[in-house]
């Protein structure tokens, strides 16, 4: 995997919303996170394949929490943004930004 | 008006998820949807949570098979070669074997006429019937476990790859004996399924069993 990959739409605000979380990003509350700020209906399958492809490619890692009754005796599974995931936001970042300096979107392409 | 003190969810959704979801989600995914859904079941009421589950079960099904089939290509597109060059030697195998079965047990001797006419107009046509039904199981069965754990997906793509040809077939005008009657076609496709939940459900059944050494 090249250091200068940038990470996809969905990915990106995937580890945004991991970054919010902090430790207590899972499955429920990184779908719900996302939701919330972005008033997109995801789904928990949608949220699993991006950050099985994240984990894959070393920018997110994953470990299971203790099973609890509400959950029907089943784990969380926990992710966390790697050294390496926090390098792509920024790339991703920096590349937005460059894209739209001196654009001024509002005014100029709203119509 | 008073809430129900637990709502399930819809039990066919939940079979569903756990039939599609891999081994390596099958604590997270079901999980998640399970608690997502019990919150919601108390804040509103149980019909609402239960459309969200039916809801949130298709589209991560759909996921779950797109995945799949990115995550271990080889290993499906294996399982489901195998499944359709064993295909046509489950279209000849029932007959050869009931036919070989009457040369070594003949039932001639015992039987009138009448009988020996119901024997080969009813009971051995019905029997090669039945052989047609269980011998896409069985094919089902064995590219489930080639498929270890993405089983339904290639079991499903080895039914809708044989769809697909036959349709093909048909459309260059080339049919074959019996297998353009949709009914056939889609009882195929279903004993394929039929194969692969039965794969999946001992492999579930056998993982949840408490190990020996766990007592």
């Amino acid at each position: 995997m090249s250091n200068r990959d940038f990470l996809g739409e969905f990915e990106h605000i995937v580890v945004l919303a991991l970054l919010r979380l902090a430790d207590q990003a899972y499955g429920v509350t990184v779908r719900q996170e996302i939701e919330g700020r972005t008033g997109r209906e995801v789904s928990i399958g949608a949220i699993y394949a991006t950050l099985d492809r994240l984990e894959t490619k070393g920018y997110v890692k994953s470990h299971l929490g203790d099973p609890t009754p509400e959950r029907g005796g089943r784990s969380k599974r926990f992710f966390h943004v790697t050294t390496k995931g926090v390098a792509a936001v920024n790339r991703t970042h920096r590349a937005l930004r460059s894209m739209t300096e001196g654009l001024d979107l509002v005014r100029s392409y709203s119509q | 008006m008073t809430k129900p003190s637990f709502v399930q969810p819809p039990r066919f959704a939940v079979w569903l998820v756990n039939l599609f979801t891999p081994y390596e989600q099958a604590e997270s995914i079901p999980g998640d949807l399970l608690e997502e859904f019990s919150e919601l079941a108390l804040k509103s009421d149980g019909a609402f949570a239960r459309r969200w589950y039916w809801r949130q079960s298709v589209k991560t099904i759909g996921h779950l098979i797109g995945c799949g089939f990115l995550s271990v290509p080889w290993r499906i597109a294996g399982a489901v070669l195998l499944g359709r060059l064993l295909l046509p030697f489950g279209f000849i195998l029932p007959e050869k074997i009931i036919v070989a079965v009457l040369r070594v047990f003949p039932v001639y001797p015992n039987y009138d006429h009448k009988n020996v006419v119901a024997l080969w107009m009813f009971w051995v046509p019905l029997a090669i019937d039945i052989g047609w039904v269980i011998a896409p199981i069985i094919i089902g069965c064995i590219v489930a476990v080639v498929a270890k754990g993405r089983e339904m997906i290639a079991t499903m793509t080895l039914g809708f790859t044989f769809l697909a040809l036959r349709v093909v077939a048909i459309i260059v005008n080339r049919p074959g004996r019996i297998l353009t009657r949709p009914d056939i076609l889609l009882g195929l496709l279903a004993a394929f399924a039929i194969g692969g939940v039965i794969v999946r459900e001992t492999r579930s059944a056998l993982s949840r069993r408490p190990s020996p050494t766990h007592c």
